[in-house]
């Protein structure tokens, strides 16, 4: 599949994301207005004239196909509707918590990336070691430990018991900062333990995908011939195993860009983090639609962006991926 | 089969422990999990081994039927999530052309939707009840049990002793319940046990967030009812109140991991190999 077709794939899956974030809202029975407000919200209106006036003032009364003429025209010129819990437009939000969680993955993503490329290529090359057992171990047990369930433990030790860091939050509340480097610091301070439960969370199963393709590549002949070659340890390690066992890694990065935000909305929602995560915890528990509509839009989005680069990537680097080739 | 390894062992008397408990439910908690057995926040006395949570309840009695929830979402949404990979991939794996074609494209269309995020939504909107969330996991889930399915039919279906019994007139219907079925039998099992480990981490992970069905009391509801109390971290009660269904919930999706591991080397021992 070439780049055009590609873009077209998640251009369509996009649409099918767009589509199912009108429709199901409206697939519930009787109230229109039942896309907005849930009954069992305290901002819930009973007044049947209130009622019409804003089914009215939100188009809800209108006949669907122009509702979704406006919906999509609405996401086109960046209009996420309005949240009801704070009267603020729901872009605005977007804005504001969007960029810690892109802190927080990216962060994240980076250090488990050097770490699994760093310890699974020297776990395959000493395979059978018990340096290699334990790490397959403790990497099947990282790989399967709930995400909640680590950042609860590194909580508790580095939080509450030890006091070294930060309990909760993105920064420290009301501070003032004589300089951006006293802000870089405190949101640095802050970012450590978010961003060791989700690098931990990924750690699991990239080290385990490092190690598998770097034992596959050992058994290449083009390594037994460029050992024959007399080549030093240190360039048939780095230069030829690890370099080939990058190929599947790369392969895996969308799906590990998907890992880590479903990561990101569990670590968020634990150490309170202001990101994306947080913002659907808390318009989850204030049933406010407009915002876990307008949420989910974006993270999809994103998630299907990094899918998108992630295959550009592998196109550049593997040309068997290219036109005519088989894919998979 | 190979011999099974001690990890998997490890898996399976998790997995038996946890299956006791929960048929043993009524034998073995002390009070009915929903009663008001005792004053709110109680530190672990005798009386209540685990203390109580915030409005009275036993949380043992609470831990101990909470394995009820999660078992029947693993049974469940594993059951479900096979059948329709079974169902999709069977047939694109069986009929070929056109059909698989379209089924595929059907899956990696479905494998491209992040999941959690589609999961918050759906949970919104149709509501959070059990048997929701469990319908809503396998639906989301299939894809994946149907791709490794399809490339077994597919291999299966071009074996001798198959197209012998095509040729002998044997009805499709007879062909894939009498042969193909059972030579893709561990794969089931396979695809069974992980995709019910997926279903209790989502599970518990729905729960955790606020979107567990709020009449079941499940292992994350546990949690995240814990986890409301302002400053749970600062005293010592999440050792009683939080630490309990959280490593419960853990050792669960850990059995069932290593279970499937197992299963996964006997279907292919040349992962075995690599793995040593």
């Amino acid at each position: 599949m070439g780049v055009g077709r590609r873009a077209f794939v998640y251009l369509l899956t996009f649409w099918v994301i767009l589509t199912l974030n009108f429709l199901l809202p409206r697939l519930l029975p009787g109230d229109p207005l039942a896309a907005l407000l849930d009954p069992s919200s305290s901002d819930y209106v009973y007044d049947p004239e209130v009622r019409a006036a804003l089914a009215a003032y939100y188009g809800l009364d209108r006949p669907l196909p122009e509702q979704y003429g406006r919906y999509l025209l609405g996401i086109l010129t960046g209009d996420l509707g309005r949240s009801i819990r704070l009267n603020r437009p729901v872009a605005e939000l977007v804005v504001g918590h969007l960029p810690w969680t892109l802190l927080l993955v990216g962060t994240a993503l980076l250090f488990s990336s050097a770490l699994a490329l760093l310890t699974g290529t020297e776990s395959a090359w000493r395979r059978g070691s018990w340096a290699d057992r334990g790490l397959v171990s403790a990497s099947i047990l990282l790989a399967n430990v709930p995400v909640y369930f680590a950042g609860m433990m590194l909580l508790l030790l580095f939080g509450a018991r030890l006091r070294w860091l930060p309990l909760a939050g993105g920064r420290t509340p009301f501070a003032r900062y004589p300089s951006a480097l006293a802000a870089a610091l405190d949101i640095g301070r802050h970012l450590i333990l978010p961003a060791l439960t989700l690098t931990l969370a990924m750690l699991g199963a990239k080290f385990l995908l490092v190690r598998n393709a770097t034992v596959n590549v050992l058994g290449e002949d083009f390594m037994l011939v460029a050992r024959a070659k007399g080549l030093p340890e240190g360039r048939l390690k780095w230069g030829h195993a690890l370099r080939n066992a990058l190929l599947p890694f790369v392969a895996h990065l969308a799906a590990h860009a998907g890992m880590a935000v479903t990561g990101a909305v569990f670590i968020e929602t634990l150490f309170s983090y202001p990101g994306m995560g947080r913002l659907i915890f808390e318009s989850v528990t204030a049933r406010d639609y407009p915002v876990i509509q307008g949420a989910f839009l974006v993270v999809s989005a994103v998630v299907l962006t990094a899918n998108f680069l992630a295959d550009l990537i592998n196109l550049r680097l593997d040309p068997r991926l290219r036109e005519g080739g088989a894919v998979g | 089969m190979r011999r099974l390894g001690g990890e998997v062992w490890f898996g399976l008397i998790l997995l038996a422990l946890c299956s006791a408990v929960a048929v043993l439910a009524p034998v073995l908690a002390p009070y009915d999990p929903r009663a008001f057995s005792g004053q709110p926040l109680e530190r672990p006395s005798r009386a209540h081994p685990l203390g109580t949570n915030d409005v009275g309840q036993d949380i043992l009695s609470e831990l101990i039927y909470g394995a009820r929830v999660s078992l029947t979402v693993a049974l469940a949404a594993g059951a479900g999530t096979v059948l329709l990979g079974l169902l999709v991939g069977g047939m694109a794996g069986y009929a070929g052309g056109w059909l698989d074609q379209a089924l595929m494209r059907l899956v990696d269309g479905m494998l491209s939707l992040p999941r959690l995020p589609l999961l918050i939504l759906f949970a919104t909107f149709l509501g959070s009840g059990l048997p929701q969330t469990i319908a809503v996991i396998s639906f989301l889930f299939w894809p994946t049990t149907a791709r490794v399915v399809r490339a077994q039919v597919q291999s299966v279906r071009q074996r001798g002793y198959v197209r012998m019994a095509r040729q002998f007139g044997a009805s499709h219907p007879y062909v894939f319940l009498r042969h193909i079925l059972p030579a893709i039998g561990p794969l089931i099992a396979y695809g069974l046990v992980t995709s019910a480990g997926h279903a209790v981490a989502m599970e518990a992970g729905l729960a955790f967030l606020g979107l567990g069905d709020p009449l079941v009391k499940s292992w994350g509801l546990m949690m995240r009812f814990a986890l409301n109390l302002p400053g749970i971290f600062l005293t010592d009660r999440w050792l009683w109140w939080l630490l309990p269904p959280a490593l419960c919930v853990t050792l669960l999706i850990l059995a069932l991991a290593l279970i499937g591991i197992g299963l996964e080397q006997n279907l292919n021992p040349r992962l075995a190999r690599r793995w040593r």
